[in-house]
C-alpha cells in the first residue's frame, strides 16, 4: 500500500520559482523535502534533513552539481550520497551516508516529486503552463467549493478571473494544501494578473476570512 | 521527560540587573514561576505559592524546582578583577535546551554559520582534540581544540588560530575558554546558560568575562548577539526538535566527540528533558 503512495507523482512547486543554483523546501506525503536546481539547470530533490545533525537541507547552498548543508557544509551529490565532510578534508565519507534522494520531473512548468520512481510520467495538460503557487489553509473540498470548481483526483477545474483555470493540489494536512494554478499558454499578461488576484480572493474565501461567495 | 536529575538542577531565570520588584511570570520545565527582584538584594522565585531555592551568581538569578544536591558550579577564572563582565541578555529559541548547549560545544559549524567571523570556508578542518568526562568533578571537558578564526573576538585584529576549552558543568550550561587576543596566556570566558521553558523552547542567557579594554559594552553585547542569532537560525530548523540520544538517528564524526560525550553524560544522569530516547 505504501508503494502505491510512493510511486505517485505529487505536484510540489512551480519550475520558474527554482532558479539555477538554489534550493527550496517542499512537502511530500511522507514529509518535507529539499528541491534544488544545479548550475546545469538539472533539478534534484532529497529528504529535507542532513543525516549529520538533522539540519534542514533546504537552508543549504548549491554549488555546481552539489547541495551542501548550511550547518557544517556536508556536501551531497545528485544521487544524494555524501561526497565531502569539510571538518575532515582527508577523509572519504562512507557511501552509506546519504540524504534520501527523491525523484523529480517537470511538466507544464510544474515540478512533480515521487518517493519511488513511477513507471508513467505525471498527468499532462497540453497547452497549459504554471502561473503560480499558493498555500491555502483549507481542505481541497473547501477550496473547490469556494471557486465552484469540479474536482477529479485532486485536480480542480474552475473559472477564475474570467479564465478556465486548472488547480493542482498537494495536500499538506487536513486543513492545508498547496495549490498550483495552470493557465492556457496564450493567456495575456493582463489576464494572468486577474487570475492571480482571483486566486488570492479564493484563498480568503476558502479560509473563511471574507469575500464570502 | 522530567526526572529527579532534571528537577534538582539549577537553572538561570533572569539577569540580576533586570529583575522587577513586582514580579515577572516565566516558565521552568513547563511549570509557571514568578521571578521577583527586591530593593535589599534578596530576589526570590515562587511556583504555585512555594518559595524556590535561589542563588545569585554570574550576574544571573538561578533557581531549581527540586532540592539541588550540589551547589551551583563556579567559574574561578571569571573572578579576575581586570575582566569585563558582560550580561548579554536573553534570546528565546524554539529548540530543545539540549540542542542549544550542543551547538555551543561545536566548532565545525563556524565556517558555515559564522562565516568570516568565527570561521572561514577555506579553513574548515577540525584537528583531533581531547575529550573526557571528569568523574571527580562530574563534568564534560574538551581541551586542545584548535581552530582558525578570521575574527575570533571583538578585540581580535585579524585571522588567528584560536585554542578553545569547553566545559559542561550542568546539563543546560556550558562554559568555553578561548585564546584572548590582547592577553596571551589568559583565557576569555564565554558561557551559555539555558533556561528550559519546555522540551522544545528555551531562553538562552549568554554571559562573558573578557579581557577587553577597547570595545564598548554595547559593541561586546552586539557581537555576541550577532553570533547567537546566527546560531538560532540553525537551532530552530533541526529535525527532530528534541536531541536524539539514540546514536542511529544522527552521524557523528571525530569533530563531534564533545557532543558524543555530552550525550553519554546526559544519559548517565538520566537527564532526558528535551531529549529523544528512541527514533519516533
Amino acid at each position: 500500500m505504501a508503494a502505491d503512495t510512493d510511486a505517485r507523482w505529487v505536484p510540489i512547486a512551480v519550475s520558474a520559482d527554482i532558479l539555477n543554483g538554489t534550493v527550496v523546501p517542499a512537502q511530500m506525503p511522507k514529509g518535507p523535502i529539499a528541491v534544488w536546481r544545479a548550475a546545469s539547470g538539472h533539478l534534484y530533490a532529497n529528504g529535507d534533513r542532513c543525516p549529520h545533525r538533522g539540519m534542514r537541507l533546504s537552508h543549504g547552498f548549491v554549488r555546481g552539481e552539489t547541495l551542501s548543508c548550511i550547518y557544517h557544509g556536508w556536501r551531497f551529490g545528485t544521487d544524494g550520497v555524501c561526497q565531502k565532510i569539510p571538518a575532515h578534508p582527508a577523509v572519504e565519507p562512507p557511501k552509506t551516508i546519504n540524504c534520501g534522494p527523491v525523484s523529480v520531473t517537470e511538466v507544464n512548468g510544474v515540478v512533480w516529486g515521487a518517493a519511488a520512481s513511477p513507471v508513467d510520467p505525471p498527468v499532462q495538460f497540453a497547452g497549459y503552463n504554471a502561473l503560480r503557487s499558493l498555500l491555502i489553509s483549507a481542505s481541497v473540498e473547501a477550496i473547490s467549493s469556494a471557486c465552484h470548481g469540479e474536482t477529479v483526483e485532486g485536480v480542480i477545474t474552475a473559472q477564475l478571473g474570467g479564465q478556465g483555470t486548472i488547480l493542482l493540489t498537494n495536500v499538506h494536512g487536513p486543513d492545508e494544501a498547496l495549490v498550483i494554478a495552470l493557465l492556457p499558454t496564450a493567456t495575456s499578461a493582463q489576464d494572468r494578473v486577474k487570475v492571480s488576484t482571483a486566486l488570492e480572493a479564493l484563498r480568503r474565501t476558502a479560509e473563511g476570512i471574507g469575500d464570502a461567495a | 521527560m522530567t526526572t529527579d536529575a532534571v528537577r534538582n538542577a539549577w537553572y538561570p531565570v533572569g539577569l540580576l540587573s533586570g529583575l522587577s520588584v513586582d514580579g515577572e511570570d516565566s516558565l521552568l520545565l513547563g511549570e509557571k514561576i514568578t521571578v521577583f527582584g527586591s530593593d535589599d538584594g534578596t530576589p526570590r522565585v515562587e511556583s504555585c505559592g512555594h518559595i524556590l531555592p535561589v542563588v545569585q551568581r554570574f550576574g544571573h538569578l538561578w533557581t531549581s524546582l527540586g532540592a539541588p544536591d550540589k551547589d551551583l558550579f563556579t567559574i574561578p577564572e571569571a573572578d579576575h578583577p581586570d575582566r569585563t563582565l558582560v550580561d548579554v541578555g536573553v534570546v528565546r529559541v524554539k529548540c530543545s535546551p539540549l540542542r542549544a548547549v550542543e551547538n555551543f560545544l561545536d566548532v565545525a559549524h563556524f565556517p558555515f554559520v559564522h562565516t568570516d567571523i568565527l570561521g572561514a570556508e577555506t579553513h574548515p578542518e577540525v584537528r583531533d582534540y581531547k575529550v573526557e568526562i571528569r568523574d571527580e568533578v562530574d563534568e564534560v571537558w574538551a581541551t586542545k581544540v584548535e581552530f582558525f578564526q578570521p575574527q575570533a573576538a571583538k578585540s581580535a585584529g585579524g585571522g588567528i588560530t584560536t585554542e578553545y576549552m569547553y566545559r559542561v558543568p550542568a546539563p543546560t550550561c556550558s562554559v568555553l575558554y578561548k585564546t584572548c587576543p590582547p592577553r596571551p596566556g589568559e583565557w576569555d570566558v564565554i558561557a551559555l546558560f539555558v533556561q528550559p521553558l519546555a522540551e522544545d523552547l528555551c531562553d538562552v542567557w549568554p554571559w562573558m568575562a573578557l579581557f577587553d579594554d577597547e570595545s564598548s559594552m554595547t559593541d561586546l553585547i552586539h557581537f555576541q548577539q550577532l553570533i547567537f542569532l546566527q546560531d538560532r537560525s540553525i537551532l530552530e530548523n533541526q529535525i527532530p526538535k528534541k536531541l536524539p540520544l539514540d546514536p542511529a538517528m544522527e552521524t557523528p564524526t571525530r569533530a563531534d566527540l564533545t557532543s558524543v560525550a555530552y550525550r553519554r553524560w546526559l544519559k548517565r544522569h538520566s537527564y532526558t528533558y528535551g531529549a529523544q530516547l528512541v527514533a519516533e
